[in-house]
């Protein structure tokens, strides 16, 4: 039996990750003989980014791939496991813990009552940071005048003492450029450069020390019960695949982009200290506790993610 | 173009000039009517919502984490109630081409029939934004809690705004309902 | 249940033919404009899929509503509206046309250039061109201006506002298309004022062909001084409040959006100077804002909720087909993609158009070696021609809602096609010479 099925990115279509994307659902297809395919659609164009969720329940899109962070409405735990702001240096970390480290079942203990399926889990990797001004550490963002869009991201630097304005994705480059805002949380520096952020914000913070986005590739949950087990496999295998891959390309692509810039003479990238780093983990932690008390799933999200990276080391028991 | 044309004189006259709902609406357009006066102070509270982020921002540099959410908040009930408010007004725009073109029965006749295919179809989006309350009014195991915009101020505005949407597409059904019935009694 | 899927049978290719007759026919009859789009959308969500495809209009309904982006219509529409009830916008024509002095069309030049000046205000379409109509079309009229070039003066200048930076439009493409949209503002910069003077020279060509189109102003001359330094007052707070708005803009003090609000509240405390504000004009000018951006705003909303019904029948990849298909020449390929714009341009809104095409033209674009940059200028010069283009011409519709009840909609296109004319020239200008954007 053959399988046709419609996703939707929360990428536009001229977005490096939206094209890396369409690579994943054509090797599917091949993967899978060409018995599934998958016709991948860019952000909006069925339903708006955080509007994807109901559609796949109601079966008017079969899946998606997007933040996970757009469902923070309906659930902290979303938030919380989308982006537990200051827990990854490394995208390596964040896949291990959803392959090995529970994060997975958390995933679809999470989904399965919204009628939806996690397959796997993906990233563009670490953002960087996009400022107008010179910052090396905590201590400069006391102050600073800065868009983040997201709960938790918001909640993380305003507790570290900057003051996070709330602007739309569509509002950040006017408003860097005229300096109605001095940094912006935007997304990784490939793209931030490709959209010339960094002409109007020549201060970037690379690698990024605040924010990587847990991409999740989901579908309807009946759909997914209805398929055959050699097809459930191979999806998540294409999954587990498709995130080595873009972790890697989007890494060529910053390395490239970072060289650049410095080439240009015009932006200076400023690389933050472990000591820093460390600083700003330690007051993301206590924002996280707050989270984990808005509903019992955030509280799930909070020991399942805190047990493992105290098992891993990657964080004081 | 459409100047002797009883069914649309109202929306010919620019809205300063036409205080009421029109006849045919009805109770419920006098209804519909009065209320818009919360709706456009919504929008001047937005402004005024605006105005004050700018001055908290720039002056104080202390901007909130609840500006932008509620103007948009504001905004989007006042644009959602307008089609409504432009209902009862009957101040949405038509293209009158054919309807110029005819006599008055027959455009009694089509004012009927478009009143009902549009009641008919409002319902129809009353209950599609049914389906949508259900997951933003509900959590998955059936109690309520209102979904969220996910921010850092967290605010309950998507399911409010949602609840709101589907509320306006059964009035505006009913006001449709009614207008058809008034057309058909040739009620002015 | 049989209804339910039956327009599948047609195929793509019929349902999209299908799609363009029905909302053409449905556009005559008199069903209110927001409900042809709604109707359509629900007719082929029910024939192409059945019930379960009904609830991906609300969807978009509650997102089109609930987006930050059309936050400065209400703005604009307040602004307008409060100016319309106070003595400041007829004291400012009446100064302009002391300045304009004895040039033909003087007033009407103005206007254009009120018109850039509000567009350098602005990123989008709609307020502004309420704000032109209630003000500058009662003005004209009443200067004795040939009633067709005003209202071509006021759709063609009030839709601006997305060609002259800052613009909606640019920057919703330059996100899809992954572009800077610094870039294309710098690109979009000398193209919009290209724009603005394809149409004062439009206006100076009617007044010295026909006198009677544009009267000139001999008589001022006898107006003592005196009489002239009062009537010049008129220009001082409406000018303040440019710069307010404009200072706080370029200052960084204010976002585009809040910018707007800025220029709410210059005009009101403008108001309160002169002696005119009274909580009753504040209370009239905020409903009649309610019911303007109801109906600009369902306008919107219909055709979003369209394009999502669209594009789930596969409507992305019948279009991307149709565009590979037609030829191995990238200008005709360009030139097709243009035509499509212009068609679409005919029946939807530009957030619909840009939502069913950059996603499909963009990528198209760069595998051809089609700078990206300059595509979108091409590509905000096109909704420059579809908010005028009947039948569903948006800044018509605009218009239509605030100006004096004997001009009809029917009217109001017949005195838009030169005005499209000069934008299509603009547009074959910015095709044969991409250096004007400075690519
Ligand atoms: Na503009
Ligand atoms: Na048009």
């Amino acid at each position: 039996q053959d399988y046709t099925f419609r996703f939707q990115s929360s990428d536009p279509a001229g977005n490096p990750n939206f094209e890396m994307q369409k690579g994943w659902a054509q090797s599917v297809n091949e993967m899978t003989d060409g018995k599934v395919q998958i016709e991948l659609m860019p952000v909006e164009s069925i339903v708006a980014h955080n509007e994807t969720q109901d559609a796949i329940a109601a079966g008017i899109l079969d899946g998606h791939v997007t933040d996970v962070s757009y469902f923070a409405g309906k659930d902290p735990a979303f938030g919380l496991i989308a982006n537990p702001v200051g827990a990854w240096s490394d995208p390596q970390q964040m896949l291990d813990f959803m392959q090995e480290g529970g994060g997975k079942e958390l995933m679809n203990k999470l989904e399965e009552p919204y009628g939806l399926h996690f397959i796997g889990a993906t990233t563009p990797g670490l953002e960087a940071f996009v400022s107008k001004v010179p910052l090396e550490g905590v201590d400069d963002l006391q102050g600073l005048k800065m868009r983040a869009p997201e709960g938790l991201v918001q909640q993380v630097f305003a507790a570290a003492g900057a003051a996070p304005v709330n602007l739309p994705g569509s509002e950040v480059f006017t408003s860097l450029d005229k300096g109605v805002i001095d940094a912006a949380d935007y997304t990784v520096f490939s793209t931030n450069q490709a959209q010339g952020l960094h002409d109007v914000a020549p201060h970037p913070v690379y690698p990024g020390f605040h924010s990587m986005p847990l991409v999740e590739v989901s579908m309807n949950k009946e759909t997914w019960d209805s398929l055959p087990d050699d097809i459930k496999q191979t999806l998540e295998k294409s999954v587990a695949e498709f995130a080595q891959n873009q972790i890697s390309s989007l890494k060529e692509d910053d390395e490239a982009a970072v060289a650049k810039a410095k080439e240009s003479g015009e932006i200076t990238v400023h690389d933050w200290s472990e000591e820093e780093r460390a600083k700003f983990r330690t007051i993301a932690r206590g924002e996280w506790e707050k989270v984990a008390e808005r509903s019992e799933n955030a509280g799930k999200v909070y020991d399942t993610l805190t047990a493992y990276l105290q098992e891993k080391g990657l964080m004081d028991k | 173009m459409n100047k002797d044309n009883p069914a649309t004189t109202d929306a010919d006259i620019p809205g300063h000039q036409q205080d009421n709902a029109i006849a045919e609406a009805g109770w419920i357009g006098r209804w519909i009517d009065a209320g818009g006066l919360l709706f456009a102070v919504g929008i001047v509270l937005a402004m005024l919502i605006l105005m004050q982020e700018v001055i908290l921002r720039y002056v104080f540099n202390a901007p909130t984490i609840w500006a932008h959410e509620t103007t948009v908040f504001l905004c989007g009930i006042a644009f959602i109630y307008g089609g409504l408010y432009c209902t009862a007004r009957d101040r949405h725009i038509r293209v009158v081409l054919i309807y110029d073109a005819i006599g008055p029965r027959l455009r009694r006749m089509l004012d009927i029939v478009i009143s009902f295919i549009c009641a008919a179809s409002s319902a129809m989006f009353a209950w599609a934004a049914w389906l949508m309350v259900e997951r933003a009014a509900f959590s998955p195991d059936g109690s309520v809690r209102l979904e969220r915009s996910g921010s850092a101020w967290d605010p309950v505005y998507p399911g409010l705004l949602k609840i709101f949407l589907m509320a306006v597409m059964a009035i505006m059904a009913v006001q449709f309902v009614i207008l058809a019935i008034n057309y058909a009694r040739g009620r002015r | 249940m049989e209804i339910f899927g039956s327009l599948q049978g047609l195929g793509i290719d019929g349902a999209t033919l299908l799609m363009f007759a029905m909302l053409l026919a449905l556009l005559v009859t008199g069903i209110p404009l927001a409900f042809v789009t709604l109707l359509v959308a629900l007719i082929f969500a029910l024939g192409w899929f059945g019930p379960m495809a009904v609830p991906l209009i609300t969807s978009r309904v509650y997102s089109f509503v609930s987006s930050f982006v059309f936050v400065s219509v209400p703005m604009f529409v307040l602004m307008a509206a409060i100016l319309d009830r106070s003595g400041i916008a007829r004291d400012l024509f009446d100064a302009m046309r002391l300045i304009g002095g004895r040039l033909r069309g003087g007033v009407a030049i103005q206007t254009i250039i009120v018109a850039v000046v509000l567009a350098a205000m602005s990123g989008i379409i709609g307020g502004e061109i309420v704000l032109l109509g209630l003000i500058a079309l009662p003005q004209m009229l009443r200067l004795g201006y040939d009633r067709n070039l005003a209202i071509g003066v006021v759709c063609a200048g009030g839709s601006l506002g997305t060609m002259v930076p800052p613009s909606i439009v640019l920057i919703i493409y330059g996100l899809t298309a992954n572009v800077s949209i610094g870039a294309l503002f710098t690109a979009a910069f000398i193209p919009g004022f290209m724009l603005a003077g394809f149409y004062v020279a439009y206006v100076l060509f009617r007044a010295y062909t026909n006198p009677n189109a544009a009267p000139a102003m001999a008589a001022e001359d006898d107006v003592p001084w005196s009489e002239k330094l009062t009537l010049l007052k008129g220009l001082i707070l409406p000018i303040l409040v440019v710069i307010v708005v404009l200072g706080s803009i370029y200052a960084g003090i204010a976002s585009v959006t809040e910018a707007s609000a800025v220029g709410v509240a210059g005009v009101m405390l403008s108001t309160m100077v002169r002696g005119e504000f009274t909580l009753s004009i504040l209370k009239g000018a905020a409903l009649q804002t309610l019911q303007t951006v109801g109906m600009i705003v369902w306008i919107g909303i219909g055709a979003s909720a369209l394009v999502g019904v669209f594009n789930l029948m596969g409507g992305i990849r019948f279009v991307s087909d149709l565009i590979t298909g037609i030829s191995d020449n990238p200008t005709i390929v360009l030139l097709f993609m243009m035509a499509i714009l212009f068609v679409l341009g005919m029946f939807l809104d530009w957030v619909g158009i840009a939502l069913l095409t950059m996603p499909i033209f963009v990528p198209i674009v760069t595998d051809l070696g089609f700078d990206p940059i300059w595509f979108g200028v091409l590509f905000c010069m096109n909704m420059q021609v579809s908010f005028l283009s009947p039948p569903f011409g948006p800044a018509a519709f605009y218009l239509k809602s605030v100006a004096p009840p004997e001009i009809g909609l029917g009217d109001i296109f017949k005195a838009l096609l030169p005005f499209i004319g000069l934008q299509i020239i603009a547009l074959g200008v910015l095709i044969m010479f991409p250096g004007i954007t400075g690519r």
